[in-house]
């Protein structure tokens, strides 16, 4: 019977921070690549299935923010409460935030010579290409009506338009697709 | 001042970054260019976020804050675009049960908001230059971005070290 049931180590805390700070370490592309990886290392230790974890995710989605980090907060709030959301926060920041800090120092003491200069060009004209990708993406896995194909492109215009007004065109963007969104289906 | 103007900026971009990484840049743009960075930097910046560990949006508070002002700014431009997100997981956590919100049109509605962000930020990082290398460096990692199943980190990578080891010898053959 002990071969069926593995002895699993019960979530805390510090076992929480140190599952997220070791992804968090170790993933690179964005939220897209780390989420997968956040549900398979909860799950690998029994302490969500992964029902509860797409469940989880869905939620979390609905949040501003990286989605690193509200999947995070959230299911540890599920295991562990206000110090398993503590314990989540800061595995998800501390480590990237220490990565950041030290390229910034390198680049402070080697960002001048001309090597390092040019590979800075060469990474930043990719920038384009990879959000350009992101909408090709994006856009073709969107279930598309004609309400909607006019919805991003007013919201589109309005963004572009009015740099400065960004926070209000979102927010009231927002209301107002959710509001349209209730009244299309009708 | 400068530093209650760090604090806000971010705080702002945290209200507003919806759906996944990408969307956020160009209002990130929009509020540090040209104020604290210029062009170019951004540029190199983003694509620094993106290739180390952690969300974008993160990681450009956390280098934008170090640029700005060293450790403590770094340390306030990172807590400052997480405020909003973790007040907002505390709130709803809190009050579970006591409101509802229908979540497949939030949902929607959310997924249609960050595509037209994702549209702007594509504009607003459209290539500036008609430089061919640079072009092609665009185009090549739009191309394996969209169409592969390659890491968008090699693009960046690989785009940087071509410059970085082939960039004057390429402009000399190409007489640019």
């Amino acid at each position: 019977m002990a071969a069926d049931t593995p002895a699993m180590v019960p979530p805390t805390p510090w076992r929480l921070f140190w599952v997220f700070a070791w992804i968090n370490t170790v993933t690179l592309g964005g939220g897209y690549a780390i989420v997968p990886v956040i549900g398979s290392s909860l799950q690998k230790r029994g302490w969500v299935t992964e029902d509860d974890f797409w469940d989880i995710f869905a939620r979390a989605q609905a949040y501003p923010g990286p989605s690193a980090l509200s999947t995070a907060m959230l299911s540890s709030i599920k295991l562990c409460g206000f110090w398993g959301a503590v314990a989540a926060f800061f595995g998800v920041v501390l480590p990237p935030f220490l990565a950041i800090i030290l390229v910034s120092s390198l680049l402070t003491t080697y960002g001048s010579l001309p090597a390092v200069k040019r590979f800075l060009a060469g990474a930043g004209a990719v920038v384009p290409g990879l959000v350009a990708a992101m909408v090709w993406r994006t856009a073709k896995r969107r279930s598309w009506t004609a309400p909607r194909i006019v919805e991003v492109v007013a919201l589109t215009m309005l963004l572009i338009l009015f740099p400065a007004l960004s926070l209000p065109i979102l927010l009231g963007g927002i209301v107002a697709l959710y509001v349209l969104e209730g009244l299309w289906k009708h | 001042m400068e530093a209650l103007n760090v604090i806000w900026t971010f705080f702002k971009i945290g209200i507003i970054a919806f759906g996944g990484g990408w969307s956020v840049v160009g209002v990130i743009k929009n509020a540090v260019v040209p104020m604290w960075v210029d062009e170019a930097q951004f540029r190199a910046l983003i694509a620094i976020a993106q290739s180390t560990p952690g969300p974008i949006a993160l990681n450009a508070a956390t280098m934008i804050g170090w640029n700005h002002g060293g450790f403590l700014m770094a340390i306030a431009a990172t807590l400052s675009v997480v405020a909003f997100p973790v007040f907002a997981i505390a709130m709803t956590t809190l009050l579970a049960n006591k409101v509802s919100i229908k979540k497949d049109p939030l949902n929607e509605a959310l997924r249609t908001g960050s595509l037209a962000m994702m549209l702007m930020t594509l504009w607003v990082l459209r290539p500036v230059s008609l430089d061919p290398i640079m072009l092609t460096f665009a185009i090549g990692s739009f191309v394996i971005a969209a169409f592969t199943k390659i890491n968008a980190l090699w693009a960046i990578l690989g785009a940087g070290a071509i410059n970085a080891a082939l960039g004057p010898l390429l402009r000399s053959l190409l007489g640019i």
